[in-house]
């Protein structure tokens, strides 16, 4: 029933291949012989393109396969095996991988594309690409993994690209520290990961530790155990996809190049978690409980995130901030086993936040680096692509009926409402306003009312056509997305959950008509009031606020940030000086030192036997020979 | 009877290491080590007559062969060492002090 | 019985050489006391019938190589001034044995584990050129022969080291 495809191995191979080609060309370029951006643009696209061929091929090939035997798997050798652990390096396509796989790549494909224009005139320009590279042959493993173990690898390695990608500009000692923090607080989820995984091969790993095997030996764990794993493993999801408590690095992550944010920090890499939860349905979707924790943390991130998200003012992290909402709309689907739901709202959140980031990108591009929404306005008609693009963006995101954002969003409402969760509905309906209220105060402060900075207003020009073409494309996306998987009470078959459904371990709740039109109600009237309220207070130009009370608190984040400052950098750090100034130095050092002056001394002393004379040498061995004799002369008889 | 050969073998032997380490001559030394390779060489026929087997003694010609060659090249280098130093003590060489 | 005082007899004289070796001062007198205790031996060997080795010792030791040493020592014209000042040697002498002796007296106890034999001479050409010549070449062959390269590598050693200071100048 499982089919088995070498060119599965050759998806992941492709983008990596091609980031050591890029890499080694970087490496080995000088100033006189520097390759033209053009080549090292082509050569970047090579692999993002012809994944995404092979992920509709691996599509194709699915869906020619009957519903159930919906999976292929390629192992391309033993990557390790110790005891009971046999580790293969093998891939694996299901609809969930292929899904995602589709969106991945074609995000990617255009976001490799638009770079070539975004980064242009930039100095490491073949280092940029052979990092977009990696991440992106990272992701696929990550997607593709067999195992737990095998999407580890690609875990981790989006984590690395993430990093070096943060950091990009490294002359900036704050983009730095907005990459180490970024990684710093991924490891705290990842120990999460690796926990969960260590228990989950103790309980069951020995007989076999691929999904495969796992899914078939589910039902032989006890339920504390699924619990404790699921819980683990949903630490490193909130590292990853950037959930309370965790969350706190995405915002900072904006640090790096924009289509960097747009492909790793809201389209891909950050979805990552869902995905993992999503893949561990199976566990999942036993233990009720954990989900509805996942789902309330997802929710309350939700929360909390659109707030602050109504009041920043640097437009990557208004973005940022709707990200990390998004995230917990999707953590509170898959947390209440509605997996397709999540899942869509994962793919359809691909299109219109890649777009808005782009975008974004494309004014930051035009106003030479000016990230500050109260130093632009009225750039309507300066830049009348990428206004109409971000638009269908902005309307993806804040949930208008018929765009994408609106189907995923509200089918994660609806079933929240319809598993008899009201108190995350009613949240979620709440964010769904805040997010229509927060997505367009930007709108209106970008691209309408007067401009507020004539110098930059006067100066900026519409992005080249090779970034506007992929605005163009993922706005089509943005638009249509949401159609796939259009509820019945639309007339919508709902393609994406049926084509999920073999792969998610997914509950399907009964509710009335009345709910499913009371919910989407809800969510169309909050985002009418959203807008409103938006239009009203910025639709015809405003100035510039002074944040008091509960909004400056709001504006600074809550001051999270100061209170893990506080309650978590500072006590480690005091641990560390402790340790540096007064436990390495007395405690662990002492030994060390001692053996130091011990081994001097004994070389002080033997010294003096190092007369020089060949005699005195052989008087040496001598001695040693007699004392040998003395010695043997013991044991003969 | 053999036991006594090999006594004073041994005997011949201890004299030769104690002319190495209590000397500074060069020639005494030298001479003390070739006593050794007599000493053992008289160890070496004496078994070889116990055992009435003939490859003790085509040892002990190996031996003379090789202390034949170390002649040769110990009193090459004593000539240099005459010539450097004008002294034949061992203790002008003490470039291996600590 | 004639043997064994032939044997007291020599060991004797060996003995004495080997004294004298490490206890005159002068080179001279060492190597005329070794060449005593070389043909003492080779006197033993005879007694052992091991008469080519009598004959080799005879001819290339107390023969080629000592009258090279002393060749090399008369050419060398030593003074007594040349002689190095060994004021600590009577301590060392006392010293080296006490060190010496637990070896020796590990060797006496080795040596007394072996069986006693007769020393009678025995015939059938045991030891003669012809016999030993055979095992030589015949089961020693290999060794002969590295040794024939060692002599050569010491040969062109010793015309090097030695002619250096001529090659230099």
């Amino acid at each position: 029933m499982e089919q088995s495809a070498a060119y599965l191995g050759l998806i992941p191979l492709l983008p990596l291949a091609g980031a050591t080609i890029i890499g080694l060309l970087h490496l080995s370029s000088c100033q006189t012989c520097k390759l033209s951006e053009r080549t090292y643009g082509i050569l970047a696209c090579i692999a993002p393109i012809l994944t995404f061929l092979f992920a509709i091929k691996v599509f194709l090939d699915l869906h020619g396969l009957p519903v159930e035997a919906r999976q292929i798997s390629y192992q391309a050798f033993t990557w390790f095996k110790v005891g009971e652990l046999d580790i293969a390096m093998g891939f694996f396509a299901d609809p969930l991988s292929s899904l995602m796989l589709l969106f991945v790549t074609f995000t990617a494909s255009l976001i490799h594309i638009y770079s070539i224009g975004y980064m242009a005139g930039d100095q490491t320009f073949g280092k940029f690409f052979a990092y977009l590279n990696l991440f992106l042959g990272m992701m696929l493993i990550l997607v593709l993994g067999n195992g737990p173990v095998v999407m580890f690898v690609g875990w981790e390695g989006v984590g690395l690209c993430s990093y070096l990608l943060i950091s990009y500009y490294s002359e900036d000692r704050a983009n730095v520290l907005a990459g180490n923090k970024a990684f710093i607080v991924n490891r705290i989820g990842d120990l999460g990961f690796v926990l969960g995984m260590a228990f989950l091969f103790w309980a069951i790993g020995g007989s076999g530790f691929d999904y495969i095997s796992l899914k078939a030996n589910a039902h032989l764990l006890s339920s504390t155990t699924i619990s404790l794993v699921c819980l683990l493993l949903f630490l490193g999801a909130t590292g990853k996809s950037a959930q309370i408590p965790l969350y706190v690095w995405l915002p900072d992550a904006m640090a790096g190049p924009t289509p960097v944010s747009a492909l790793i920090h809201a389209a891909t890499m950050v979805t990552a978690g869902v995905y993992m939860v999503a893949r561990f349905s199976f566990l999942y979707s036993l233990v009720p409980t954990v989900g509805l924790i996942v789902a309330w943390t997802g929710i309350l991130t939700a929360l909390v995130s659109a707030i602050y998200g109504m009041y920043q003012d640097d437009i990557k992290k208004v973005l940022a901030y709707s990200t990390v909402s998004q995230l917990g709309y999707m953590f509170a689907g898959v947390g209440l086993a509605a997996y397709s739901a999540g899942i869509f709202h994962v793919f359809t959140h691909a299109f219109f936040k890649a777009l808005l980031f782009l975008g974004a990108g494309s004014v930051i591009y035009a106003l030479h680096h000016e990230q500050n929404i109260w130093k632009m306005g009225g750039l309507r008609t300066k830049l009348p692509i990428t206004y109409w693009t971000m638009l269908i963006g902005a309307l993806a995101l804040a949930g208008c009926p018929p765009f994408s954002g609106f189907f995923s969003k509200d089918e994660i409402l609806y079933l929240a409402l319809a598993t008899g969760n009201p108190g995350i509905w009613l949240i979620g309906v709440l964010v769904a306003g805040m997010t229509a209220y927060y997505t367009f105060r930007m709108i209106f402060l970008v691209f309408h009312g007067s401009p507020r900075d004539q110098g930059l207003f006067d100066h900026a020009h519409e992005a080249p056509t090779v970034m506007t073409v992929p605005l163009i494309i993922l706005a089509v996306g943005a638009l249509f997305a949401g159609v796939l998987n259009l509820p019945a009470i639309f007339g919508g078959g709902q393609v994406v959950s049926h084509w999920l459904a073999p792969s998610l371990a997914e509950l399907h709740p009964e509710a009335s008509h009345e709910t499913e039109i009371l919910a989407i109600g809800a969510s169309v009237v909050a985002f009418f009031i959203g807008i409103t309220i938006a239009y009203r207070k910025f639709g015809s130009g405003a100035e510039v606020p002074v944040f008091t009370g509960f909004a400056s608190f709001a504006y600074h984040t809550f001051r999270i940030n100061e209170l893990y400052d506080l309650l978590l950098v500072r006590p480690y750090k005091a641990i560390g000086s402790a340790i540096e100034y007064f436990f390495e130095p007395q405690v662990t050092d002492g030994p060390v030192q001692l053996t130091t002056w011990f081994y001097r001394a004994a070389g002080t002393v033997f010294k003096l036997l190092q007369v020089g004379y060949v005699r005195i040498y052989a008087i040496y061995m001598v001695i040693g020979l007699s004392l040998m004799s003395l010695l043997l002369s013991q044991s003969l008889k | 009877m053999i036991l006594d050969y090999l006594v004073l073998s041994i005997v011949l032997f201890c004299l030769g290491i104690l002319g190495v380490i209590s000397r500074r001559n060069v020639f005494t030394v030298f001479m003390s080590i070739e006593l050794m390779l007599n000493a053992a060489n008289l160890a070496f026929i004496a078994l070889s007559r116990l055992h009435e087997s003939m490859d003790g003694q085509v040892l002990a010609m190996l031996v003379m062969a090789v202390a034949a060659a170390e002649a040769a090249l110990a009193l090459a280098v004593v000539i240099l060492l005459h010539k450097h130093t004008g002294k034949l003590d061992t203790n002008v060489f003490s470039l291996l002090k600590g | 019985m004639i043997a064994q005082w032939l044997f007291y007899g020599f060991a004797t004289l060996a003995v004495l050489g080997a004294l004298g070796l490490i206890l005159f001062q002068h080179p001279m007198n060492g190597a005329m006391c070794f060449i005593v205790t070389l043909i003492s031996l080779a006197g033993l060997y005879a007694l052992l019938s091991a008469s080519l080795l009598f004959a080799l010792q005879l001819i290339v030791y107390a023969g080629a190589i000592m009258s090279l040493i002393l060749f090399i020592i008369m050419f060398l014209n030593i003074q007594a001034t040349d002689l190095p000042e060994e004021k600590g040697r009577w301590t060392f002498l006392f010293g080296g044995i006490l060190v010496i002796a637990p070896i020796g007296l590990f060797l006496l106890k080795v040596v007394k584990t072996l069986p006693q034999g007769e020393t009678s001479i025995i015939g059938q050409d045991f030891g003669g050129v012809k016999k030993v010549g055979m095992v030589l070449f015949q089961d020693w062959l290999l060794p002969f022969e590295i040794v024939s390269i060692l002599l050569l590598v010491a040969l062109v050693g010793a015309v090097v080291l030695a002619g250096k200071k001529e090659m230099a100048s």
